[in-house]
């Protein structure tokens, strides 16, 4: 096997350590649980809990599940990937929902919203449930026009959509636990499917390439800063946090 | 294997709630379906069991790359569907090379294949390309954890392109691109069960 060794993951935390920073600063709203929340309703949560073991839930191994998403056990290092990848999936949820709520866009790209919206609120509900306790709330996001603008909601997809593609490819040989490897792996081919979608919609190549490349935390992070979707703190909901801190 | 690995009723509701129940499995965990394959259950990774892993996934490369480059040569295809077999073909080709370079003298040789009509006649290639592009996806995600760093690495390169072929060929057939919230993995022993029941192999 002439394969070229992993990096190590060099300055993983401090790449990190600038999102959450950033995501953690601003007032969390709900904006985004809403409508992850409006996703996920109880009845057809519970429909689809019925429907899962009604498909052979008991050898999907549910008794995993409390293991698996309690957040216990996991290395600082994959706790540290994971909220990483929850951030990124809240945000481009926020994203397709709300575009799919305003529905400003042509009905190809609405479709693509519907869908793929639907597959990241999955993910960060997912995520979550990785992390357990260590799992994060989701920010208040401000998209600007670009959830009702169609040239720019295109170019910011295609944008996030290569680039998480690229963000997991870098993550998979970082992650200590192979349980968790095996759970992201099952979002990157999708994350790339959802890239190669919206690529083919609006006429550009969907593969460009035999291999695709990884791409660090770094650049995801200079991506999401770029867009300022994270929306800053507003002098009113400082002053309504504050009394939390006081007490 | 369509049931599995392609979509054959685009958007109906029955596709809309195998979405919604995988969406649910999503949410009630991935650890879920991933408790199959805890950390203690299978073999440590080694540079061994990653030739054993390479070495399974040539033959899926051969075969798309074979299949690929017959449709090419035939030349019965036309328009996106011919521009999709030549950019695909190279890729396949390219994945080929790798592996073989890194398996050096261990890798297989080539088998024979028999794609009969799959590559004259552009429906039964179109169907036959996106069952190959899904399985190779399935195949990948499957091994995936079994893989040394090294190697997981160079693999999460290929099964992207894989990833991103399925959903082209899917578009252009109008079926979903991406047609679940998680692409789970399959086991050698299924992909070589949907590899042989295509008819493909000799043997």
């Amino acid at each position: 096997m002439r394969t070229t060794a992993a990096q190590q993951p060099e300055s993983l935390e401090s790449s990190i350590d600038e999102i959450v920073a950033k995501l953690a600063e601003v007032d969390v709203d709900g904006r985004v649980r809403e409508t992850a929340a409006a996703a996920f309703p109880e009845t057809r949560g519970a429909f689809l809990r019925r429907a899962l073991v009604g498909a052979g839930a008991g050898a999907l191994g549910l008794a995993a599940v409390s293991r698996a998403s309690a957040g216990g056990g996991l290395t600082k290092n994959d706790v540290a990937i994971l909220r990483f990848d929850l951030a990124l999936e809240y945000l481009q949820a926020g994203l397709y929902t709300e575009a799919e709520r305003l529905g400003a866009l042509t009905a190809k790209t609405l479709d693509w919203a519907r869908v793929v919206g639907a597959h990241e609120r999955a993910h960060a509900k997912a995520i979550k449930n990785l992390l357990g306790r260590k799992a994060v709330p989701s920010p208040a996001f401000n998209y600007g026009d670009v959830s009702s603008n169609e040239r720019a909601f295109i170019k910011t997809a295609v944008a996030f959509e290569d680039l998480t593609s690229a963000l997991l490819k870098w993550q998979a040989p970082r992650l200590d636990s192979r349980s968790i490897l095996a759970a992201v792996v099952t979002l990157h081919s999708v994350e790339t499917r959802h890239a190669a979608w919206i690529r083919h919609q609006v006429g550009l190549s969907p593969v460009t390439t035999a291999f695709d490349k990884p791409a660090s935390q770094a650049s995801m992070a200079r991506l999401i800063a770029s867009t300022h979707f994270v929306a800053a703190r507003t002098r009113t909901a400082r002053k309504k946090r504050a009394p939390r801190y006081t007490g | 294997m369509s049931g599995t690995y392609g979509e054959t009723t685009p958007g109906t509701r029955r596709d809309l709630l195998r979405r919604g129940v995988v969406a649910g499995g999503l949410a009630l965990g991935v650890g879920a379906f991933l408790g199959l394959r805890p950390d203690r259950a299978s073999p440590a990774p080694s540079k061994a069991l990653d030739a054993k892993i390479f070495d399974f996934a040539l033959l899926l490369e051969y075969l798309q790359a074979g299949f690929y480059g017959e449709a090419v040569q035939h030349g019965a295809l036309r328009g996106e569907v011919r521009d999709f077999a030549e950019v695909v073909a190279g890729h396949e080709r390219a994945h080929v090379a790798y592996l073989r370079k890194a398996l050096g003298a261990k890798a297989r040789e080539q088998p024979s294949f028999n794609f009969g009509a799959a590559t004259r006649d552009e429906r039964k290639f179109v169907d036959a390309a996106v069952l190959l592009e899904n399985i190779g996806v399935a195949a990948y995600n499957g091994q995936a954890a079994k893989l040394t760093k090294p190697a997981l690495a160079a693999a999460a390169q290929i099964v992207s392109v894989e990833g991103r072929h399925a959903a082209w060929i899917s578009d252009i057939a109008g079926r979903p691109p991406a047609p679940r919230a998680a692409d789970p993995g399959d086991s050698a022993a299924q992909v070589t069960a949907a590899l042989r029941a295509t008819g493909f192999l000799r043997g």
